[in-house]
């Protein structure tokens, strides 16, 4: 007998037991093993399941079946079902199948949640838990303790040794046809290996892989190109690359897919995962670089699924398992095809229900005077603080909770699976905001800030899966009780605001934009300046009094404009907007820079510009600005027209809603997915290209655009057509100041030379909007006073 | 997004589609005029949506008679600063 303490690294099924990779403090691998049977439950008329129980002994599977008692989610009754205790791991899927096509009739519970998942809940440990074991002489684990929760906010991870295996160069996808040599990054150096001779590549990287032996391989594009490339070469060459540090198994692969979801087609690339080994590819992960590690390790250790599958799941399965979790603690069954429909609804019924959150169109123009104030993770505190679960909405037992405006009351009585979930991933999230808040800048902030944003990324999901209905916990019902209830803590703190004298512009779901005259810094020089903040706290606590959800403040503009539509400049959008807090940060939604198809030129343009913007402290102080932002605008336009922009930053970036061949009108981007595909790549819908536009309007059409990785640098782009784009981000930037089009054409066609004329034209127009109505009124003295 | 119903902005648009051959057969002039009343419709779209009532024209319509009227207030007042430091000087 001997003991060993280490974090859990990689947990997996092989034939009767869990292998469990342990590292130790020293950064040592530790390959256990674990006994585990795991079990599904099945419900149903007592002589069906004695049936089913029949059934399954006599197709001589390894089974144990038995009869238990289980909680039903909706009724919350004690239910007696069949349990089914699988001993072999590998069967356990296959055996669930199997039986739920035999006997169709019958509700099958907990059949679906992953093996490792359900090692997890049974040992209640979870991925880099930290644990105390007690094993045998082949390593078989006879106890296991936790000395860790996945509530603290401070903890250790075992050392990690890292391999980075990239293709040399410039980051463009290798499966666009770019080919480089390959380098492979560990701790000591970083080393080129020439694909002329595969032989010596590949024994020069299993001779790595063994030397080094790394716990985690980073790569860019290793899952859909760089691993398979190499296991296909070391098949071929009969070369073994060590992958895995499992010797009994090959790495497993997931074929790649594309599918529609929430109006857009995504592209799920292939995924390879390693056995006691992870592999994260960067480019098929939510992280870019070491810090976002540390977020996926604390979604990893919140969810219970292991760090290889957590960096790749859509968003949704995590909170849905933490769900199943907190269901197997209670006892309560977990549906397999949820069997819950929809409630019939009148037409009435359903205009009133079937809304989301309240979306106003913002008073356009520019405004000072202006603050921002946002509920706090508004959706998950009122499913934790009303108790919305998709059990307890129309319960029997409280008519009198009801809900505003639809009417569906909401059970007092019994604690929702939802909010139980969620609460404490609420707690441990302001624990960490208040840390930022608190800790000085540094490497320790940016661990919390990683971390508070994975709770962000879990939180946000929840929402959305109580209203998709193939979700497990999920119910629509559920889903419109919430966002009634947010509606209606939207429009009290709306009128609390006014009844305090403030001036709603703007309020998008969860946050309000309020006006009042003389509560920021500029205007309280006479008096103390301490007076504005206390008038935005006691409305904060007055609305969080009331509506039960704690409401903050974002920030006081020095300055924010509410931008009009593209279309037409005389109608509002709700979520385009530039302003600039107290502090001097630039907070924008909507424009250019926050585009992924701008091209990273257009990007910093703006950004210069807007950083020039920012410095005025209120709106009169913006106007003296312009010509600077038009010399900038002219600088960069010279730029495109000299040739000096390198061609990188001219790169624009979009995703194929279709497939390449199915895009009837020859738009540039259609011409640049065909001709990748003419150079024999596959692409598939939801997937990006990146192109270059040469020349715009060419009579040969593959002279319009071509994509980046066949771009070298040699041919001409299209100047005109990217200053064309540069002119149009200078616009968003300049409207609210009632400068259009026609005007900034003429400024940067003069050169900066004229830029004295700017200020007297400026001088002269004084302009506000009112209404949709609006016209560029005339601002009388008389009329702002 | 899976709505079960169009949304307020929808129905604005399916609204005015329903008039294109009544805009068609206006005058120029009167083409714009109309298009600004849908756009107040536009701006009071989160309002709209919110009231769930059962014939969403009439709240439309409302709401285009609301902006109209800011604009006669907002003139009149005009009117009696001009006529006020009219008598002044």
């Amino acid at each position: 007998m001997k003991v060993l303490d280490g974090w859990i690294f990689d947990v997996y099924p092989a034939g009767q037991e869990m292998v469990v990779w342990v590292s130790d403090p020293e950064g040592r691998a530790h390959c256990l093993r674990d006994t585990f049977t795991p079990a599904f439950f099945v419900g149903g008329d007592p002589a069906e399941l004695l049936a089913a129980a029949h059934f399954l002994v006599d197709q001589g599977w390894s089974v144990k079946p038995s009869r238990t008692k289980r909680t039903e989610l909706f009724s919350g009754h004690t239910i007696g079902v069949l349990q089914v205790e699988v001993t072999n791991l590998n069967l356990f899927t296959i055996i669930f199948e199997r039986l739920t096509r035999a006997k169709p009739r019958l509700g099958y519970y907990n059949g679906d949640i992953s093996l490792p998942q359900m090692y997890f809940f049974a040992r209640n440990a979870f991925p880099l838990a930290f644990c105390h074991f007690v094993l045998n002489g082949d390593n078989r684990i006879l106890a296991l303790e936790v000395d860790d929760s996945p509530w603290t906010l401070d903890y250790k991870l075992p050392p990690l040794k890292r391999m980075v295996i990239r293709l040399e160069g410039d980051a463009i996808n290798p499966n666009h046809g770019y080919r480089a040599p390959l380098v492979v990054e560990t701790e000591d150096a970083t080393r080129e290996l020439n694909g002329d001779d595969p032989r010596a590549l590949l024994e020069t990287l299993r001779d790595l892989l063994v030397r080094h032996d790394p716990d985690l391989i980073v790569t860019d594009w290793g899952d859909s190109f760089i691993l398979p490339r190499l296991l296909q070469m070391s098949k071929k060459y009969n070369i073994p690359l060590p992958f895995n540090r499992d010797p009994s198994r090959p790495p497993q692969f997931h074929p790649p897919d594309s599918y529609f979801s929430y109006g857009r087609i995504v592209y799920k690339t292939a995924a390879q995962m390693l056995f006691g080994r992870w592999h994260i590819d960067r480019r098929n992960a939510f992280l870019t670089d070491d810090y976002e590690l540390e977020g996926a390790f604390e979604i990893a250790r919140l969810t219970q699924i292991p760090v290889q599958r957590v960096v790749r799941t859509s968003t949704g399965t995590g909170i849905s398992a933490m769900e199943i979790a907190t269901a197997y603690r209670r006892g309560v069954l977990v549906p397999w095809h949820k069997q819950e429909p929809e409630a019939w609804k009148s037409g009435l019924d359903l205009v009133r229900s079937d809304k989301g959150g309240l979306v106003y169109q913002p008073v356009l123009g520019l405004h000072e005077d202006v603050a921002e104030i946002d509920f706090i993770s508004m959706y998950p505190s009122i499913m934790a603080r009303l108790n919305v679960s998709p059990e307890t909405v129309s319960c029997k037992c409280c008519p009198d909770n009801r809900v505003p405006e639809i009417g569906y009351s909401i059970c007092k009585k019994r604690r929702g699976l939802v909010p139980e979930t969620i609460e404490p991933l609420i707690r441990k999230r302001v624990e960490y905001k208040k840390r930022i808040r608190e800790v000085p800048d540094g490497p320790e902030r940016e661990i919390y800030r990683r971390r508070q944003s994975a709770h962000k990324w879990l939180l946000v999901t929840c929402f959305g899966y109580l209203g998709y209905k193939n979700a497990r916990f999920g119910r629509i019902e559920a889903h419109e009780a919430v966002t009634a209830y947010g509606r209606e803590c939207l429009l009290r703190a709306k009128e609390i605001a006014e009844s305090r004298g403030f001036r709603v512009l703007h309020a998008n779901v969860d946050s309000l934009w309020v006006q009042k005259r003389r509560t920021t810094k500029k205007h309280s020089d006479a008096c103390p300046e301490r007076i504005g903040r206390e008038e935005y706290n006691a409305l904060l606590n007055e609305i969080t009094r009331v509506t039960c959800i704690p409401i903050a403040l974002e920030g006081i503009y020095r300055w924010v404009a509410f931008l009009p539509s593209r279309q037409d400049e005389r109608m509002s959008v709700a979520n385009r907007y530039i302003g600039v807090f107290e502090e001097g940060e630039i907070k924008m939604r909507g424009i250019e820079t926050r585009r992924r198809d701008t091209p990273p030129f257009v990007v910093v343009a703006q950004m210069e510009m807007l950083r020039v913007l920012a410095s005025a402290e209120s709106c009169e102080e913006l106007k003296p600005l312009v010509p600077r932002v038009i010399e900038i605008a002219c600088a960069y336009a010279d730029a495109l027209r000299s040739g000096q922009v390198p061609y990188q930053d001219l790169v624009i970036t979009k995703r194929l809603s279709r497939d390449p061949m199915a895009y009837s009108k020859d738009t540039l981007l259609a011409i640049a997915a065909k001709e990748i595909l003419g150079s024999g790549v596959e692409l598939s819908p939801g997937g990006s290209i990146q192109y270059i536009i040469t020349e715009e309007h060419a009579g040969a059409k593959c002279d319009r655009a071509r994509p980046f990785v066949h771009y070298r640098g040699q041919e001409p782009y299209d100047a005109e057509k990217y200053i064309e784009l540069l002119l149009r981000a200078v616009e968003t930037v300049l409207t609210p100041l009632g400068i259009g089009r026609t005007q900034i054409d003429e400024w940067v066609k003069q050169g900066t030379g004229e830029a004295e004329r700017a200020q007297r034209y400026l001088a002269k127009k004084k302009v506000e909007y009112w209404g949709p109505l609006f016209e560029f009124a005339e601002r009388t003295k008389a009329a702002t006073q | 997004m899976g709505r079960t119903l169009p949304s307020f902005m929808q129905v604005i648009l399916s609204e005015q589609a329903s008039l294109a051959k009544f805009r068609r057969a206006l005058r120029f002039e009167d083409q714009s005029a109309l298009d600004d009343l849908f756009r107040m419709a536009h701006y009071h779209a989160a309002e709209s949506a919110y009231a769930s009532h059962a014939l969403p024209f009439e709240v439309m319509l409302l709401a285009m008679l609301l902006e109209e009227h800011k604009v006669v207030l907002r003139l009149q007042r005009q009117i009696e600063r001009l006529e006020l430091s009219g008598e002044s000087t």
